[in-house]
Parts: C-alpha cells; structure tokens; sequence
C-alpha cells in the first residue's frame, strides 16, 4: 500500500509541474484535452464499470454542460464559467431523466436506448435554433491568454472526480453498484433498492461529464451539436478510453485517456514528422486496432490486467 | 393527397431497403443476443466493393450483387471466427464484451476504406440511373423500384432458406433458445459463424442496391448501424417478418416526418419511436403480430 | 501544412502546434466554417495573425478579433449578385428555401431570407435538412406544392446532386434554381447530378473568364496539373498564399505586429480579385468582394451576371421538361 502512495505522489507532483517545466502551448494543450478525458472516461467507468450500466450517450451530458456554459453566456450575458457551476448541475437533472426512460432496460436494450437518447439531443441542440443558435454554434473569447488557468483547472477537475470515484467506491454505495453489475435480480432480493442505485451512479457520472463539458466550452470557446453531441467523438470514445485503460477499476480511465490523446497526436503529426505523410492519416486506424487488441488480448485493460502483462515482461526465456 | 401518396410511396420504397438492412442485424441480434455495431460499416465494405467493380471493371452494379455478397460472407466468417467468437470464453468484467468488439471493427472498416479510397465521394450510374416512370401523378425512380425489388427477392429466398433447410432451422431454434438447441444437438460455434456471415451478406446487398440511388464515402456506415438497429428492435428480435415490418414502417415514418413535420425533423422521427416501442412495447411489432 | 481533420479540438491541436512548436508567423488556411471559427479564437489569443481563405460564416470577423483577416466575403453576402439577377431578370414573386443544417447553410438561408424580405418577395417555405439525406421527395414534393418561382438551395455536392436529380424526377419546375454557391459550383456537380445540372444556377465568387490578372492562367494550369476543372474555393486558396507572400514581402519584420500591420495594409491584385481588408457594419478585417451569378449550360460552367462581366448569355426562361429529356 505503502508503495502505491508513492506512486500517486510522484504523478500528481509531475502534472502539476509539467506546466512549468514544459513551456510549449502545443503540449501543454494536449495534456489539458487529456484531463478533460480522464474526466469523461472516469465517468462513463463509474456508470459502466461499476454499476454495469453500459451507456453509449454520455455525449448527452457532455453537450449538456457545454451548452449549459455556451447558453449562459450567449443569452444571459454572463461569463461561460458561471456553466462549470451550473453546467454539471443541469446535465445531473438531464441525467435523471435519461435514467427515468432508460432504466427500465437491461443490458444491450438499455445501451440501444442510450445511443438514442444521444442521437435526440444532438438533434435537439440543431433544430431548437432560438436557444443554442443550432449549427452556427455558440462562439466565446477565451479569459486567458495563458494556459496555465486551464491546465490547473482541468487537473483540479480531474483529480476531484478519481477522489470522488475512489471515496464512493469504497463506501457502501460501491458495493451496492457492484452488486448490481453482477447480478440485478439477486441484488434486489438482497433487499438492494437498484433503480435508486443505478440512478445515484448515473447522477454523480452524469453530473462530473457536465462539469467536462462546461469546461470544454471556456476552454475551446467554440462548440456546435455536432461537436459537443457527438455519438462518435463523445459517447464511444467515451467507453474506449475506458475499455482501454481497464474498466472498474480507477486508474483505468485515467490511463486511457492518456493512451488515447497520445496515440491520436502521435500518428496525426506522421510520428513527430519522422514518418512519411500518409502516416498522418492512419491514426484512428491505430487507434481502432488497439482496441480490438486490448478487448481480445487484454479483456480488463491495461490497467485491470496489469499483473498479466507485467509477467509477459518479467518472464525470462 | 398528391403530396401525401409521393410521400407514402417514397417511404416504402426506401423502406424496402431498410428492410434488407435490418434483416441481417435481427438475425445477429436473435441468434447471438449482442447488437452489430458494425453493421453498417459492412455495408460501406460491401459498397466499396460495387464501386470497384464499376470503375474498374464496368460492371453494373445490380450483377456485382453476385461478388458483393460472397465476398462480405467471408468477410463475416473471419470477423465471427476469429474476432467474436473468442470473446466468449475470455472472462471479463462487461457482459458487453462483444458488442465494443464490434465497435472497434466499425472503427478499423471506416479507417481502411479511408486509407485506400480517401474521404471523397464515389458514385456509380447505371443505364437506368435516371430513369422515371410514374404512377398517376406519383414519380418513381427506376433505380428505388429494383433496390425494392432485389430488398423483396433476397428477403423470400431468406424464408425459404430459414424455413425449409436443416441449417435454417437450426439458427431458427438457436435464435428462439439458445440452450435448448444446443441441447438437441446444434453446434452453436458453427451457427454463430453462418449467421453472422449471413447477416454481412444481406447488409452487402443492401449497400449494393442503394449505391445507384445514393453515393458513398468512408464513414456513410454509421447512421445505417443506427437505423438497422432500430428497426431491429422496430419489428422485434430475431424476426424476420418484424424486420420487415420495422424497416418499412421506419421508412413511411421518417418520410411522412420529413413531410409534415419538417426535413430537419426525418432522424429524429425514427429515435423517438424507436425509445417509445423499447419502453412501452417491449418486443416490438413482432407481439402485435405473433410471428 | 497540416491536416485539420473537420474537428474543432484537432484543429485547435494543429493551430497550436504550428504556433509553438513550429513558430509559424502568419496562419492561412481554414475550410470548414466550425474549425475556423475554433482556429480564429486560438489566432487571437495568441496574437497570431491568420489569413482566412474559405470559412465564411458571418459571425467568425463580427468578433472583434483584430488578427483575423478574410479573404472571401462573408456568407450572407455571396448572394449580392443573384439577388440583383433576380429582380432584372426573373422578378419572382414567391421562393422557397432549402438548406443544409451547417454553420455556412444555416448562416446563408438567414441572409437570403432577410434580403428577400427587403425585395417583397415572399418566402413560401424555408426549411433546412440534415446533411446526407438519401430521399429529399418528402420536401422537394412540399415545395412542388408551394409551387414557388425559385427554388433556392445552400448544399453541398452530394446533397446538391441529389436535390437536382429529385427535383427533375418530380418534375418540379420553378421559374429558376438557383444555388448558395457551395456544392453548386463544383465540376463534381454534373457529374453527379448529370442532365439535371443543366441551366442550373448558383451564386459564386470566381470564375475564370473574370478580367482578372491571370485568372485564365491559373484556370488552365490548374486544368493542366490535375485533370480537371477549378472553380472559387481553389482560386481563393491560390489568391491567399498571393496574398501572404506579399505581405512577408511587405513587413518590416516578422513579428506578429509588423506582420499584422502589413495585411492592414494590403491592396493588391489577385486572381481572385482585389484584396483590400476593411471594417465596416460588425464587420473587421473583411476584404470586401463583388460575387457573381453563374449557370451550368451544356456542362460548362457560365459567367451570366453581371451582365457587363458576362461572355455567355443566360438561359432564361427555361423548360425544364425539355431540358431534363422528358419532351
């Protein structure tokens, strides 16, 4: 145990350093898009992991934030940061509704229904031009030239919600989740309220995405609903960046998240340049091969099949 | 009524097709109890394949239904075989192990026919591409009529097929129950490969039929995935006569929506009915019907 | 040069990299009207000056954004031209709207709609659709029933193919239609659409028959190059690295207000026309730009309006049954 503190010590310490010692905007960005990330998967792993309540719309609560944070400042005249209080607020309130009409579904029923579910925000946000300028989207200037403020706010961000997962895991809650993950029926004859669990989870997942999305707003000062809806860009990469990096587990996501953002940079830029051009186009290629390696070869991700590949390493011929 | 019979016509023909894409997917859904989220994106293969054959090749594309669909039959056996099946002997935490598999392949199809095609749009023309006739004062496009026909003739050659065959019999019973067929003896492993080959086949087709009246370009699978799935649970699990029912009711509702609700509205017609029959008719039109 | 992938957060990626790690002096570029607005931002906040060549949407230089430059005009003014070839020519009474659900479709339908208010003609229907539609009957049979005297469509090429094919399956037949430039003016629209292209008309920004400095030149080089025909989003990319060019030329040093100061102060000659940039109305940093009305005749794209600028007359009216084969 000891150890592992260590270890937690030694990272937060190196992100919140990492700013001050790389200077570069460029990787300071692609470390800001990865906390955002680590948030989101954090999230959908909390729902899905956990409580086995496979979501494909986590874009809804996304979008929710973002929009909460664009609409603030666009109709109200009031700064877009206003939205990271209310922004997670309102995609919580989304998110009891969603678990109102969705809950009564199970296993693939209920990840259908949740594709659906994102798919009409998405077309909500288009059509209701009055309220979110549909297409033309909401643009903002950012506050901060610097991105210092971002980079802080998305760590603080991040490291709130693992806290927060972590603390709810080992209470009474996560045990409760969990019990519903392996088996509903016999969690509720245990006398396990599971609609109010499953609802509890999807609150505090659905309320952590918002907080995501309404920094995706200030931070990007640009969304549109094909941007913040996205079923593509939000909801799946949502669950690969926790199939990745190992669902139930907390480190899990976290670590996708990273893995996802790396690999994406890496092969956009051809490898640093180094590689010839087409490489530039290949990188959600890689990115969809590696998660067909890790779910075939890995069915816990890296982080929850971690003792397995560290043996592969350690053994010696 | 002018307005409202064009409307109506259009839907059903489309929806004929819809049909086609939704066959396949019933089946894999039935048999396998996991959603295709690749569905779609074996059409686009299926596509591609057309395309190819016609720019290079000249061949029509209603004749490249002859290579389209063999070729995403092997296409099928390899993904079930080597990528799905596997899966159901590792032990992992999410029951939904398979379904994110096919996520993952939806994503590297996308990514290959991207790589090789580029993201530009292709299109075919075939010798009656413009051609119209009318029926009364309702258009139809020659292309749209023989998508819906080869929907039909694919569709009755799959009933014979499940209905008259010891093989088709055999994924009937595993689609109804899985235990109790492998019970009499299916070799569900081996079910689970034809079925899933079959399903990419149909798909293929569809993909065929609808290049002429439509275009393609890499990532035309997703919003297909989407429909095939709700028309799926539209005309209920594992049935075929649902599948129909569900893709032709899709295609008259999202064309009367687009009609009398507004163009902008057309995808969110079919959602919104596809969240209502999941929550209060579970099962689909296949309860109303009984088939 | 990099690949901004159609994605706000890539495209903010790549603008930053260049930025940084690059050390770029002068961005250009930007297609897509939602990756600009996104790269404008990043620009400004950097204080970067970036030369836009295509994102049009009006709102993207209504920011006060003091290092943001545009080459082409803003979407709401790309139909100047129709609107003027509309009242001469087919003074119509009533037009119906069709447009992709984009941030450019949105923005055009929008100014198209207000100019027509200012000219009295009544908009019958005005709808906007979801891009990639495979059966646009259930409308277009809506506005045969309108029947307005002009149809006009903002799509881009797949949709405006299909909309045009449709249209004649329907035997839709408007006085005129007439495209938001866009899918309209692509050499893939015919090719696509096939005798339904025909004297079908669409705003544009360019054409290569324009007495411009080598307009022609680059027309057929660029014909010679990659086998095929050009039309106004390839002159405006060529007229920009123009416009760059002379303005490294220009300034004093490389530094971001130097460089900003001298595409203050451009005024020059390109392909693509006169660039000079202006603020006025909300409006900063705009080159101001005359569009013009082409028609697809024989396959060829034709300038008609102006009409002192035009070497090919219109085809107006036109019998559509006749034209799409059916007489």
């Amino acid at each position: 145990m000891k150890r592992s503190r260590v270890i937690i010590a030694f990272i937060a310490l190196a992100l919140v350093l990492f700013p001050l010692v790389v200077k570069s905007d460029y990787y300071q960005h692609l470390v800001i898009l990865a906390l955002m990330w680590v948030v989101i998967g954090g999230s959908w792993n909390l729902l899905a992991g956990y409580t086995g309540q496979v979501s494909f719309g986590h874009a809804v609560f996304f979008g929710t934030g973002a929009y909460t944070a664009g609409i603030l400042a666009n109709k109200l005249g009031i700064s877009a940061w206003w939205g990271m209080a209310f922004g997670g607020i309102t995609a919580a309130l989304v998110g009891l509704f969603i678990g109102w009409v969705c809950f009564r579904l199970r296993g693939p029923y209920f990840a259908l229904a949740t594709i659906a579910a994102g798919e009409i925000f998405r077309l909500i946000a288009t059509t209701w031009e009055s309220l979110t300028e549909g297409m033309v989207g909401i643009m903002i200037l950012q506050t901060f030239r610097s991105k210092l403020p971002y980079y802080y706010l998305a760590l603080l961000l991040a490291a709130a919600s693992m806290f927060v997962f972590d603390l709810v895991m080992k209470s009474k809650w996560g045990f409760y989740f969990i019990s519903i993950r392996e088996d509903q029926d016999a969690a509720e004859s245990l006398g396990i309220n599971t609609t109010l669990y499953k609802n509890v989870s999807l609150l505090i997942s659905s309320f952590f995405t918002g907080m995501a999305g309404a920094f995706y707003m200030n931070y990007m000062a640009f969304i549109d609903p094909h941007v913040v809806f996205s079923l593509h860009y939000i909801s799946i990469m949502a669950i690969l960046v926790g199939i990745i990096g190992g669902v139930a587990t907390i480190w899990g996501p976290a670590l996708g998240a990273f893995i996802m953002i790396g690999v994406q940079e890496t092969f956009r830029s051809s490898i640093f340049g180094l590689a010839p051009r087409w490489v530039s186009q290949s990188h959600a290629l890689v990115f969809g091969l590696l998660v067909m390696f890790v779910i075939l070869y890995m069915a816990n991700g890296v982080v929850g099949d971690w003792p397995k590949i560290k043996r592969l390493f350690l053994r010696r011929p | 009524m002018t307005v409202f019979l064009q409307s109506l016509a259009s839907g059903i023909l489309i929806g004929g097709i819809y049909a086609l894409i939704g066959i396949g997917m019933t089946l894999i859904m039935g048999v396998m109890g996991i959603i295709n989220l690749a569905h779609g994106q074996l059409m686009m293969v299926g596509m591609y394949i057309t395309y190819v054959l016609f720019a290079f090749l000249k061949i029509d594309p209603y004749i490249s239904l002859l290579v389209s669909m063999p070729a995403l039959f092997l296409v099928g056996v390899v993904i079930q075989r080597f990528l799905l099946n596997p899966l159901m002997k590792i032990e992992a935490i999410l029951p939904e192990n398979q379904v994110l598999m096919t996520v993952g392949i939806g994503m590297v199809l996308t990514e290959i026919a991207r790589f090789i095609f580029s993201s530009d749009y292709k299109s075919t023309t075939t010798a009656f591409s413009s051609q119209v006739f009318f029926l009364g004062t309702i258009s139809l496009n020659a292309p749209m009529v023989i998508a819906f026909v080869i929907a039909v003739a694919l569709t009755l050659i799959l009933f014979w097929f499940l209905l008259k065959t010891d093989l088709g019999r055999s994924i009937r019973a595993t689609a109804q129950d899985k235990e109790a067929a492998t019970l009499m003896g299916v070799n569900s492993g081996r079910i689970t490969i034809i079925t899933y080959a079959l399903g990419a086949a149909l798909v293929a087709a569809a993909g065929t039929v609808l290049l002429p009246i439509f275009y393609l370009f890499p990532d035309i699978g997703g919003p297909f995935t989407l429909k095939a799935f709700v028309i799926t649970i539209l005309g209920g699990l594992g049935s075929t006569v649902g599948a129909i029912f569900g893709g032709v009711t899709l295609g008259i509702a999202e064309s009367l929506g687009a009609t009398y609700f507004g163009m902008q509205y057309r995808e969110m017609v079919g959602f919104v009915i596809f969240l209502l029959v999941l929550i209060f008719l579970p099962g689909g039109l296949k309860r109303l019907t009984k088939i | 040069m990099e690949d901004d992938t159609g994605r706000p957060e890539v495209g903010r990626s790549v603008a930053e990299k260049l930025i940084t790690k690059d050390k770029v002096v002068i961005l250009g570029g930007g297609y897509s009207s939602s990756v600009t607005a996104a790269v404008a931002g990043v620009a400004q906040q950097n204080r970067l000056p970036f030369l836009i060549n295509t994102g049009s949407a009006d709102d993207i230089t209504e920011k006060g954004f003091d290092y943001v430059f545009r080459l082409n005009p803003a979407a709401s003014e790309y139909s100047a031209a129709v609107e003027d070839f509309l009242t001469t020519v087919v003074k119509p009474k009533t037009v119906a709207i069709l447009y992709e659900n984009s941030k450019f479709g949105t923005s055009s339908a929008k100014a198209f709609t207000e100019s027509c208010d200012k000219l009295g003609i009544k908009v019958v229907l005005n709808e906007g659709y979801e891009h990639g539609g495979i059966d646009y009957k259930p409308i277009l049979i809506k506005v045969k029933q309108a029947n307005p005297d002009v149809l006009y469509m903002v799509s881009y090429l797949m949709d405006a193919a299909l909309l045009m094919r449709q249209s004649r399956e329907l035997k839709l037949t408007p006085k005129v239609f007439i495209g938001g430039a866009a899918g309209f003016t692509l050499p893939e629209f015919p090719q696509n659409a096939g005798q339904a292209a025909e004297n079908v008309i669409s705003a544009t920004l360019w054409h290569e028959t324009l007495p411009l400095p080598g307009a022609m030149d680059y027309f057929k080089k660029f014909e010679a190059k990659y086998k095929k025909d050009t039309e106004y989003h390839g002159a405006e990319a060529y007229a920009a690295a123009y416009v760059i060019a002379d303005v490294l030329k220009r300034a004093k040093s490389f530094g971001p207000e130097d460089i900003k100061q001298a595409l203050k102060e451009t005024d020059m000659m390109t392909v693509f026309g006169p660039v000079k940039f202006v603020s006025y109305g909300k409006k900063a940093n705009q080159n101001k730009l005359s569009p013009y009305v082409v028609q697809w005749q024989k396959g060829n794209l034709e300038l008609i309006w102006p009409k002192e600028l035009a070497k090919t007359k219109y085809v107006y009216p036109v019998n559509w049954l006749k034209v799409w084969g059916y007489e």
